[in-house]
């Protein structure tokens, strides 16, 4: 469908890996020019560019963070997002990361990357157990669900929360040392965009630029969140 | 005339069992959230249960309205993200005339309530007086909502002047006597609904034209009007809904509202309102909203079951809630046909022969 | 006479508690019309359902060829060539005549339907009732009368060896009835055996053979035909002498409580002018398709029309039943169970959906209400079972007498009543015939439509006859008479064509 446009280049964020493989293959093969942003098609070798964040990384990143900033046994709740394979992955690499660091993960529940829905699991959680040290939310939507339940059930102090993605309000936030919010993970938001110039490149020149380019996650903490607050982001 | 006044008991008794229906399943989920876990009769949770149940609940009571009336709303979601966006849009935007106080959240209020009721009377206008059907019209503004709600937020989230979060946030947070506003206003919503379905000639009229819309036309009732106001008074419902939705956390996105539609409906149908329309309880729906609710705060507390799985655990529940609902309508009404000998006709004073 | 095909023996059914069938003996045997008469509740419906495969019999049992039945269900007996025609039509509205006529037994050619070879038997069998309905029509777009002709020749076309035909003719105009009786001649000619119910008596006694009367569940009466006179078939089913059916009518006055000037019902009636006066009954007669009801409901405000209507002197606004029904004008339906009453409702919440505005402050006074039905219960003399049961659970004459009660409830001066008597019994029609007499004496106006012309003749003060889609002419007095009642519904129609 897109191909009969007369395209010379495809950049495409497939939501769903599966479904989107054979329409891109079919593209491919028509000599067109693929880059596949974050979610990989489920067969190897048909994109000429595949750039990435890393969401192994991503889960290792903040995982290491609660293993240095808890002592054993404490106590950590974790929001996992819609049930798709970057959530698993960065799961896994969290979970991964927490082994043998004596740290207790309470429960794990999808909060669906959505507000609403951190909000709700939150409440139930803070219902549930009476001591609670910190919760990984995974994603910033998900943790201005989770502090609003905390704020209400008025146990501030009692645990932080890291989020991810770097979203504006919550870097700006760290920025000012709030201590509910001592961290953050994410890779930067302008993969797409870093995706769009690499293939505009590939195509404009002989530059090399066929292959796999992962884009690392990083620690946003108080000393560097400066750099990572963009006052445009509608994020 | 004494055999006219006479009642049979048998039916009564379905009819009470039929009642007593989504009390029971409502009581059956508490034991069963008591007996996993201690914390879930704690007064905290039982109030989260219930204020999170506030925002379906207040839409589903107008819902019952809609659907008994014969008619059915796609948009409500939508519409309640779309509401809530522009209420927060025209609130930042007058923060800086009105300044950040309760004068300008009142007037967000006013926005939230008229904007739902223009968009309840859209849908009302095309169903009733164009005549297009109910479920095309409302699936048609679903989309438009919803993209419009992404489009003024930019694809990102809308979110409210952080002074004005201050002002607004006791309207989630705060109550009375231990009780949430969200609850308050829900309770008195309910009320208002089931006195109005019970007791009032529009209550009376909207079963009228779910059972039969020429039985009511003919008997004199404003067809076209009456469903125009379900709708109507959906919006404002939904706007309703949206005030109290806002203050808790702030911000509406693309994500906001999503699936509520079918919330709202799965709890009307719960609740024992007929989906083709001529039959609605809005106390019903009250208890359908707080299974919906209180089968996920259960799952949360419990987990015991795959997480994965909690969709599937309502979808079984609202399957059975309909099973029960036809077996009542098979029961009651289908077999009149064959003129069962309670009305047995005995017209004039009869010989034994002639 | 030849033995039977199908026969009852000892056949009793009770539901719960009440027995409505107490030992009936009935047989049905091949080229014979086999009437079953009763009032409404006799236990005719019960009767016929057991035979037709949809009940069960509680007690005795059935005898199919001699040797002893029981079917299972309806479908069952169709197998064995027993066909039930329902009073209620069985037909799929949205599905065309063709479809519905070959339902669940499509000819197909290959993997595909045969639509030429069902589209032409279609046309054959409507044919041989007289009846030339395009076979691809909707069933939703065609009259009641031609419904009537569709289940009955889909019947035929099952080859069907007994016919039970529940009031075949309860909404089919004289000339229809009469091309209907001469089909099951026809079919009783052929070695048909034939079960036939109507409240007409005139027309059991043109077609029967046998007469069965019930009443109360028991067989009163069993007799050969010839035997029997319609007063005495009556007699049989009410179990008394009846007196004269049509009250003494009252003599009218002379103020004009309804002015209508030039009425157009697109597509239905053109310029259609009449008046009303007080205590009078206006009878209108015509055939089916002449624009009676359509015309009734222009006057109330139910259908678009254009043309004046005047309430005692002043102008109705168009469209608005509701303002019809504030200036004292009410219509009553002919179609009771689609258009009259919430047949899944309570008895109370049909009584007082016109008025409902009398119980009305902002709640509804249901006391008053209750108050409302008991009344309605002595004053109209509604037999209900249970105060609680839904209309769609009262005999046809309680529904009747219940959309009655519902019409008078909204105390109007003027009351249109559309086929006051369809499909009720005899007993229950006498009651409904005081009670017109009863509002005319009060001063109250009535206008009856009907398609019985005795009904006409015995109620009206003033006759307006409709040919097709206009005003024919009036009767008054003495020159009311079926003949020339039925030369105003001929002359015009034959001389003039369907107003645009």
């Amino acid at each position: 469908m897109v191909a009969t446009r007369g395209i010379d280049a495809l950049v495409v964020l497939p939501f769903e890996s599966e479904p989107l493989t054979s329409p891109v293959q079919a593209v491919a093969e028509q000599g067109i020019w693929v880059t596949v942003v974050d979610r990989g098609l489920t067969v190897e070798g048909i994109e000429d560019l595949y750039v990435a964040g890393d969401n192994s990384g991503f889960g290792q990143l903040a995982g290491e963070y609660f293993v240095e900033n808890l002592d054993e046994g404490d106590n950590i709740v974790v929001f996992r997002g819609i049930p798709t394979t970057i959530d698993n992955e960065r799961v896994d690499a969290f979970t991964a990361a927490l082994d043998g660091s004596g740290i207790n993960i309470l429960d794990m529940q999808h909060g669906n990357w959505n507000r609403d829905d951190s909000f709700t699991v939150m409440q139930d959680f803070l219902s549930r157990f009476d001591d609670i040290d910190a919760v990984w939310a995974s994603d910033d939507d998900m943790a201005i669900g989770v502090l609003a339940a905390i704020e209400q059930a008025d146990r501030q102090d009692e645990m932080w929360v890291v989020g991810g993605a770097g979203m504006k309000e919550i870097i700006g936030r760290i920025r000012d040392g709030d201590p509910q919010l001592p961290a953050n993970v994410s890779y930067p938001p302008a993969q797409i965009s870093t995706a769009i110039e690499l293939t505009a490149l590939g195509l404009v020149s002989d530059t090399p630029v066929s292959g796999r380019f992962i884009i690392g996650s990083q620690l946003i903490t108080p000393e560097n969140a400066e750099q990572f607050y963009f006052e445009d982001s509608p994020f | 005339m004494t055999d006219a006044t006479t009642t049979t008991p048998p039916r009564r008794m379905r009819l009470n069992l039929n009642v007593l229906g989504p009390l029971l399943a409502m009581v059956a989920l508490i034991i069963i959230g008591a007996t996993l876990n201690l914390s879930f009769l704690s007064a905290e949770n039982l109030t989260n249960v219930a204020a999170r149940s506030a925002f379906i609940g207040i839409i589903a009571v107008g819902m019952t309205f809609v659907i008994t009336a014969g008619g059915i709303d796609l948009s409500v979601g939508a519409m309640a993200a779309f509401v809530a966006g522009v209420m927060i849009m025209v609130m930042n935007s007058l923060v800086p005339v009105m300044g950040a106080g309760v004068p300008l959240v009142l007037v967000g209020m006013a926005v939230a309530l008229v904007v739902g009721i223009a968009a309840g009377l859209l849908n009302g206008v095309l169903i009733s007086k164009v005549g297009i059907e109910a479920f095309i019209v409302t699936l048609g503004t679903m989309g438009i909502y919803r993209s419009l709600v992404t489009w003024l937020a930019d694809g990102g989230t809308l979110s409210l002047d952080f002074a004005l979060r201050g002002v607004y946030r006791p309207v989630y947070y705060d109550g009375i006597l231990g009780l949430s506003w969200p609850i308050i206003v829900f309770a008195i919503v309910a009320i208002i609904g089931e006195l109005a379905m019970r007791h009032t000639a529009f209550g009376r009229h909207c079963a009228a034209i779910g059972a039969n819309e020429q039985v009511a036309t003919y008997s004199a009732v404003k067809v076209a009007r009456v469903r125009m106001a379900t709708y109507a008074v959906l919006g404002m419902l939904v706007g309703l809904a949206t005030i109290m939705y806002v203050p808790r956390l702030g911000s509406a996105s693309g994500n906001t509202g999503v699936l509520w539609e079918l919330e709202a409906i799965a709890a009307v149908i719960i609740g024992g309102t007929v989906l083709k329309g001529g039959f609605g309880r809005v106390w019903g729906t009250v208890v359908g909203v707080l299974i919906l609710s209180l089968i996920g705060n259960i799952l949360n507390l419990a987990s015991i079951v795959s997480p994965y799985l909690n969709g599937a655990i309502q979808g079984v529940i609202v399957i059975l809630a309909v099973v029960l609902q036809r077996e009542r309508w098979s029961t009651t009404w289908k077999t009149w046909s064959p003129r069962a000998g309670s009305t047995r006709w005995s017209f004039f004073p009869s010989k034994a022969s002639l | 006479m030849t033995d039977p095909v199908l026969s009852a023996e000892k056949v009793s059914r009770s539901f719960g508690p009440i027995q409505v069938l107490f030992d009936i003996d009935f047989d049905l045997c091949p080229g014979e019309v086999h009437a079953l008469i009763g009032e409404n509740g006799a236990g005719k419906s019960t009767m016929m359902k057991i035979l037709g495969g949809y009940l069960d019999p509680t007690g005795g049992g059935l005898r199919m060829d001699g040797k002893p039945v029981s079917f299972a269900d309806h479908r069952q007996a169709e197998a064995a060539g027993v066909i039930m025609i329902h009073q209620e039509f069985n037909l799929a509205l949205q599905l065309t005549v063709e479809q519905n006529m070959f339902l669940g037994r499509e000819l197909t050619r290959g993997p595909f339907l045969d639509h030429a070879a069902m589209q032409a038997e279609s046309r054959r069998l409507l044919e041989a009732l007289n009846c030339p309905l395009d076979p691809r029509l909707r069933i939703s777009e065609i009259s009641v009368p031609n419904r009537q002709m569709v289940e009955i020749a889909r019947a035929m076309g099952r080859n069907a060896k007994v016919l039970i035909m529940d009031e075949p003719t309860a909404v089919l105009t004289g000339r229809e009835t009469e091309i209907l009786l001469d089909q099951i001649d026809r079919l009783r000619a052929n070695g048909t055996a034939i079960l036939y119910t109507s409240h007409k008596l005139d027309e059991i006694a043109r077609i029967a053979d046998r007469i069965t009367v019930l009443r109360d569940g028991h067989l009163v009466a069993h007799a050969s035909a010839a035997d029997m006179t319609p007063d005495q078939m009556a007699e049989a089913m009410v179990g008394r002498e009846l007196s004269d059916l049509f009250p003494e009518k009252n003599v009218a006055q002379t103020e004009t409580v309804l002015e209508v000037e030039n009425l157009t019902v697109p597509g239905h009636v053109r310029n259609a002018s009449f008046t009303l006066r007080r205590g009078e009954v206006l009878g209108v007669a015509g055939l089916v398709g002449a624009g009676r009801t359509e015309l009734m409901e222009g006057v109330v405000g139910l259908r678009n029309a254009t043309g004046t209507v005047r309430v005692m002197g002043k102008p109705l606004p168009g469209g608005s039943v509701l303002a019809a029904r504030e200036a004292g004008l009410v219509y009553l339906t002919e179609d009771r169970k689609d258009k009259g009453l919430l047949l899944g409702k309570s008895l109370r919440e049909n009584l007082t959906l016109l008025a409902l505005d009398k119980f009305t402050k902002v709640r509804i006074d249901k006391a008053a209400e209750d108050r409302a039905l008991t009344k309605a219960f002595t004053d109209f003399d509604i037999r209900a079972g249970d105060r609680e049961m839904h209309a769609g659970n009262l005999s046809g004459g309680n529904q009747q007498k219940l959309l009655l009660a519902k019409t008078m409830l909204a105390d109007p001066d003027i009351v249109i009543i559309d086929e006051p008597t369809r499909g009720i019994d005899i007993g229950t029609k006498q009651q409904i015939y005081q009670f017109i007499s009863r509002l005319a004496a009060e001063g109250k106006s009535v206008i009856v439509v009907s398609s019985e012309l005795t009904e006409v003749m015995g109620l009206a003060n003033r006759v307006m006859v409709m040919g097709r889609g206009y005003i024919a002419g009036e009767l008054e007095g003495d020159a009311i008479t079926e003949n020339a009642i039925l030369q105003l519904a001929m002359k015009k129609q034959d001389e003039e064509a369907v107003p645009a």
